[in-house]
């Protein structure tokens, strides 16, 4: 009996409105989030299994083993689509075929076959992003079984079955194709596999939202706390009566925040690029090191800075919608509560940019999560190492205009009698302030 | 502005929203070196007038001078004239006692001497002795109290405006802060209080105004009051003033 009363008395105090709100408001955010990647898995499941593909053997073998392809291929939704790709230059290449990757079969090739030689076949991947399902591509991989399985076809039609398969002949059956993979980053391209690529990088790609998080979360939070503990303390009354100016409190505050802040991205960061060279510089991962340097992948002093303006903004974002939260919370509890919009607006992004190409998201969806301002901070490191500096520059203004009109609305608050006034949770505020 | 005058208040009014009014056309004067005091039920407009007074609200209506500074046009030349000591008012409680006036020291001083010299004045008032060298978080309420009070004295203020200034000391340390208040009242020091202790009022002040439903009902000495409503005490002539305003409606 008791215990029941004492139960029911923590569950009440801790089940209250605010709480119910967070849980409404994450299960909507959350959703929404899910139902953008859903969409983006669907769109991607579609073309997972479509291939380009360049002739430049034009044999009737050849033409022969792509409509065998065509027909497999279409039996899991897949379309082959030729195209033509008239020289080494594979990032000039694909951008003029404006396809994203091609599977080459090159000259002579066919004669390979009939030598029972092993023939060789390019794979040629441009990447645009680290996300991880920006890179799906089932369908080259399955083509490369395909044209093996043609190739064994025709060596079992003509030599297997007249009894002539030679010792070498039957070495060149267990290894008919040999892929050779090249992956594109913007106007680079290197003998490398995409895929291994992508691992490398996702360290780094992941390390910075990481870092992002917990930066945006950290001061936004100091900042929230000192305010309305300012507020709940009563110290903040006591602080504006005396002779200085309320900018010079708002700015104190957000200056102080911002150092620690700044100290703390660069500590991140300067931690960040030494992991990363720990990483990408052991003996083991010499040669794909020496591959991510050639593609542009490894971020360069002018890279980490662009990061790390887009990180600070992000914190100064953060800093000013906590100041305008604070201000709104009338206890402790509604002040913890106040972090939900900054950790939420956090958390899509975060979320989106760890698996899909946020660029590619139909342009409502992507405008929308552009509108987050903290997005275009986690999507910096992706934009410095691919180039991708328009929309680097477009989130940079956008984050800077944000920000200003945060801290226009902080101001406004905060040199008016609002800063006493206005509240959220602990009852009407009003009655309390007007004795 | 009359040069006997600490405060000058006119028409003070704080509208919230059309027809509703914490505070409307509140006039009173403090007198340098005068203790005068607000005293209502609660919600009658008397923080709300007060923090008008301390450039905490922006007044709607009405202006206030304090030496000589006007409230609205010159916030920051009356926040160096005043201190304001809010009711139920807080520290910095990660900060030692010391280190707290030290603070809101240097705020007010023009230099790092005057600074220190307020620090010293601070010390003296709070009595807290070695415990201003430990964490404000260690203080009781009453320690937290005195040691606002001494913050609210030590720089000698014009005027300084204390809400509740005795709540939550015992009655030993409120005597004290009392004869505090009137001795450096006699050196020259204005006050503006509000209080709901009417024995604390009717000792403490030299004159007293009523504040009710946002107006300010009387204004007089307690004895003047008192004589005026036959009552037995200050307490009597309250309960009388807000009785009559009640039954107007």
């Amino acid at each position: 009996m008791k215990f029941k009363t004492l139960f029911i008395k923590e569950l009440r105090e801790m089940l209250n409105l605010q709480t119910l709100m967070v849980m409404i408001i994450s299960v909507l955010v959350l959703s929404l989030a899910g139902q953008t990647m859903a969409k983006a898995v669907r769109d991607n499941a579609e073309t997972m299994m479509d291939i380009n593909i360049c002739d430049q053997d034009g044999t009737a073998f050849t033409e022969n083993m792509i409509k065998i392809l065509k027909a497999n291929l279409a039996k899991y939704g897949g379309r082959v689509n030729v195209v033509e790709i008239e020289s080494d230059d594979y990032p000039k290449e694909l951008k003029k075929a404006d396809v994203k990757s091609v599977l080459i079969i090159p000259a002579g090739f066919t004669e390979n076959v009939k030598n029972s030689e092993c023939a060789e076949v390019k794979s040629v991947q441009r990447l645009t992003s680290l996300a991880s399902m920006s890179n799906l591509n089932a369908g080259s991989q399955t083509a490369v079984e395909y044209l093996t399985a043609a190739v064994k076809e025709v060596v079992f039609g003509s030599k297997v079955s007249a009894n002539k398969l030679t010792n070498s002949e039957v070495e060149f059956l267990n290894q008919p194709l040999v892929l050779k993979e090249t992956t594109v980053v913007t106007d680079k391209s290197y003998d490398v596999q995409a895929s291994v690529i992508v691992q490398m990088c996702s360290v780094q790609a992941m390390l910075v939202p990481i870092v992002l998080f917990v930066l945006v979360m950290m001061s936004s939070n100091m900042i929230l706390n000192a305010i309305s503990t300012e507020k709940v303390d009563k110290t903040l009354e006591t602080l504006l009566s005396t002779p200085v100016s309320r900018i010079s409190v708002i700015t104190a505050k957000m200056l102080s925040a911002a150092v620690v802040a700044a100290m703390q991205a660069a500590v991140y960061m300067f931690g960040a690029r030494h992991m990363m060279n720990g990483i990408i510089n052991t003996t083991d991962n010499s040669d794909y090191s020496e591959a991510m340097k050639a593609l542009g992948l490894t971020m360069n002093a002018g890279q980490y800075a662009l990061v790390g303006v887009q990180m600070f903004l992000s914190i100064l974002i953060a800093l000013s919608v906590a100041l305008i939260l604070g201000v709104l919370a009338s206890d402790a509890k509604t002040a913890q509560t106040m972090t939900l919009p900054i950790m939420m607006c956090t958390m899509i992004p975060y979320m989106l940019s760890m698996f899909i190409d946020i660029k590619t998201l139909s342009p409502v969806t992507k405008y929308l999560v552009y509108a987050i301002p903290f997005t275009h901070s986690f999507m910096a490191s992706e934009n410095a190492m691919f180039g991708n500096l328009n929309v680097y520059a477009g989130g940079l203004v956008y984050q800077v205009v944000f920000l200003a009109v945060c801290l226009f609305v902080a101001l406004r608050i905060f040199m008016s009698d609002r800063i006493f006034t206005m509240s959220i949770g602990g009852g009407k505020r009003r009655g309390r302030t007007s004795e | 502005m009359d040069k006997g005058n600490v405060l000058e208040v006119r028409g003070l009014s704080k509208q919230y929203k059309k027809g509703v009014y914490a505070s409307e056309k509140v006039t009173f004067d403090v007198r340098k070196g005068e203790i005068f005091a607000l005293i209502g039920p609660n919600g009658a407009g008397k923080t709300t007038t007060i923090r008008m007074i301390a450039t905490l609200l922006q007044a709607t209506e009405g202006d206030a001078q304090v030496s000589g500074h006007s409230i609205l046009t010159e916030p920051e030349k009356v926040r160096r004239c005043i201190t304001y000591l809010p009711d139920e008012a807080g520290a910095y409680k990660t900060m030692k006692g010391i280190d707290y006036l030290r603070f809101m020291a240097e705020l007010y001083a023009e230099n790092k001497e005057e600074a220190e010299k307020y620090v010293a004045t601070g010390r003296e008032i709070c009595e807290l002795g070695d415990r201003l060298n430990d964490k404000i978080a260690s203080y009781s309420r009453g320690m937290q109290r005195k040691l606002l009070l001494a913050r609210a004295i030590m720089s000698r203020p014009d005027l300084a405006i204390l809400d509740e200034p005795t709540s939550g000391l015992d009655i030993i340390n409120a005597l004290e802060i009392r004869r505090m208040i009137k001795k450096l009242a006699m050196d020259g020091m204005s006050f503006l209080l509000s209080s709901h202790n009417m024995l604390e009022i009717e000792y403490v002040s030299d004159r007293v105004g009523i504040i009710a439903g946002g107006h300010l009902l009387e204004t007089g000495t307690p004895a003047e009051l008192i004589g005026k409503y036959r009552a037995d005490n200050l307490e009597d002539v309250f309960e009388l003033v807000v009785m009559k305003k009640d039954m107007e409606g």
